[in-house]
């Protein structure tokens, strides 16, 4: 990794010079919040949000996806191929490009999922540093932080920005659509101050201290039910989730019966079906149960596999959740033993 | 043989027949599937005794309605109630929230006549046992489709049973409540992909309450936004009166 500086109202021309080569996706403002969307004009670019409606994570693995198209009367399979344009996303924040890190092990490191794997590939990440809000709770989980997978990092000092540049391609890119500097010490020192503050400006660090342990022991805690009785089982959460992967197949004929597609669909752990199996039966009827699994299955059943949660603390399940229920309250619940 | 379909319309507007002729694209292809024998919207004939599938819109509100949906679940091998009036009892059964006496004569007056053998409107799925449904005022085309597939595959009813907010998350709207404004896509059953929500018009819960919907969870959500109970039961009743809803 190597640090430049940019000055701040350099910002359109790297925006203009990344256009002429690439899509642009970045935070573009929607009914009064923001989603990432293409960037037609550096003045789209809204690098004042404060966070999306739906996380990067839509990019790269679609609400709705096809996988495949079969012909019934023998069986014959045509794989869908994506096609992914090369494509920048500018403006992410840490927690999400941290997201990206946590879906990569699911969608690329065991298991070869192609239609993800293409669109990653496809794509470069630019982070932006952030400003913590009310909901946001990165900082339990070191997630306010990112040391890989982004091409350039741009650090906001004010009137200039501390450019992390940490690809080739990045290195690239900066080289030919903008002009930049050579850091001193007080930019060095200026990034530490603006990042110390950064970490300053949460209202509160949770205490994550056991808690794999803590969910084992309160596996039967009340606390559970008072959540079921609560969640509307509506998914809302696992939709806006930077982290969750977890979809749903389903195969459609065409209206002549004669040919078909495999399509696959966000699903969530929260629905009644979800863990339903052959001859009616369901591992987790009660919505007590399922509130309860998607806290387990974030913060010990993935952790126990790839020594991180699956959170990010971007706090956007809690913004989405109706009913009030958050990360944050029932970490707080595990710890003190009682949901508010 | 290509199964024997008819296609029945009670109480209703007969929107959803106006749907299935809205597949133009796709019509000649579906009906090379099915030997379509009738179809009350399009036909001018009489209906067959005998038939495999009966596709039944609207809802019954007459003794006759009555008779011909025992009549019909005693022949049909398949029966699919398609709109919002067949499955929940829709715009047709609305009288019942206010009570059918009042309600008649709010509309009509003194000097309305009354249909012979007049009954409390009733959707098709409180008479009769029904194998699939197609909810939603009106139907949508693409899943009438599908679920006219799984009936001819004799696949079992997949309906969605969870409420639609999840859907309305993927379309990345802004929640009505967050605006101050009432929406009953929390309890509403989904597989509309949250089309009127991202039109800008809040949930009016046209395809019933969804049974997964957790509905004293929703109360209090209903309340916390200002909206009380008896607010939020009578929006529910614009689709919702053939089965007591209670938050």
């Amino acid at each position: 990794m190597f640090f430049r500086i940019m000055d701040r109202s350099r910002m359109p021309d790297l925006v203009r010079g990344l256009a002429a080569e690439y899509e642009v996706i970045g935070p573009i403002a929607k009914d009064g919040k923001f989603v990432f969307g293409k960037v037609e004009d550096p003045s789209d670019l809204r690098l004042d949000y404060d966070t999306t409606l739906l996380p990067p994570k839509k990019l790269f693995f679609p609400p709705e996806e096809q996988m495949m198209r079969f012909r019934v009367a023998d069986n014959e399979v045509v794989d869908d191929e994506v096609y992914a344009a090369p494509r920048v996303v500018f403006g992410l924040h840490s927690c999400d490009i941290n997201g990206l890190l946590l879906m990569d092990n699911v969608f690329m490191r065991d298991y070869e999922d192609p239609y993800y794997r293409a669109r990653r590939e496809s794509t470069l990440l630019v982070g932006v540093s952030c400003t913590s809000s009310e909901t946001c709770f990165c900082n339990a989980w070191g997630t306010d932080e990112v040391h890989w997978g982004f091409d350039i990092f741009l650090t906001d000092l004010g009137d200039r920005y501390f450019v992390s540049v940490q690809s080739v391609k990045g290195a690239e890119l900066l080289d030919r659509h903008v002009e930049s500097r050579e850091i001193t010490s007080e930019d060095t020192e200026e990034f530490q101050s603006v990042t110390a503050a950064f970490k300053d400006s949460f209202s509160e660090t949770l205490d994550t201290s056991q808690l794999p342990l803590l969910l084992d022991a309160k596996f039967n805690s009340p606390m559970w039910d008072e959540l079921g009785d609560r969640c509307l089982s509506c998914g809302a959460c696992s939709m806006v989730c930077p982290t969750c992967y977890c979809f749903d197949v389903v195969d459609r004929l065409a209206p002549d019966q004669k040919s078909g597609a495999r399509e696959r669909r966000w699903d969530s752990c929260q629905f009644g079906e979800f863990a339903a199996v052959a001859h009616g039966q369901n591992f987790r009827e009660s919505r007590a149960s399922r509130v309860k699994y998607r806290y387990y299955h974030k913060q010990w059943g993935y952790l126990s596999k790839f020594e991180r949660v699956l959170c990010v603390g971007c706090g956007r399940c809690q913004r989405a959740c109706l009913a009030g229920i958050s990360p944050r309250e029932v970490v707080k619940a595990l710890e003190t033993g009682g949901v508010q | 043989m290509a199964p024997r379909v008819v296609v029945i319309g009670l109480a209703s507007d007969f929107g959803c027949q106006v749907q299935m002729t809205n597949i133009e694209d796709h019509l000649l292809e579906v009906l090379g599937l099915i030997d379509l024998t009738y179809w009350q919207l399009a036909s001018s004939g009489h209906m067959p005794d005998e038939y495999d599938v009966a596709i039944v819109e609207g809802a019954a509100t007459t003794q006759e309605h009555l008779d011909l949906l025992r009549r019909v679940r005693e022949t049909a091998g398949v029966v699919i109630a398609i709109g919002s009036c067949a499955v929940t009892g829709g715009i047709s059964a609305i009288a019942n929230a206010a009570g059918i006496e009042e309600g008649f004569a709010l509309v009509y007056g003194e000097r309305g006549r009354v249909a012979l053998g007049r009954v409390a409107p009733a959707s098709v799925v409180s008479v009769i046992d029904v194998d699939y449904i197609v909810p939603g005022c009106p139907i949508d085309t693409d899943e009438f489709l599908h679920v006219l597939s799984r009936a001819l595959h004799g696949l079992r009813d997949k309906t969605p049973r969870q409420p639609m907010c999840f859907a309305c998350k993927t379309r990345e709207n802004v929640c009505f409540f967050e605006k101050g404004q009432l929406c009953l896509g929390v309890v509403t059953r989904s597989g509309c992909h949250a089309r009127c929500v991202t039109l800008g018009r809040p949930c009016t819960g046209c395809r019933g309450i969804a049974p997964e919907a957790n509905l004293p969870a929703a109360r209090i959500v209903f309340e916390d936004h200002g909206f009380d109970a008896e607010r939020a039961l009578s929006y529910i009743s614009l689709y919702n009166t053939n089965e007591e809803v209670v938050l």
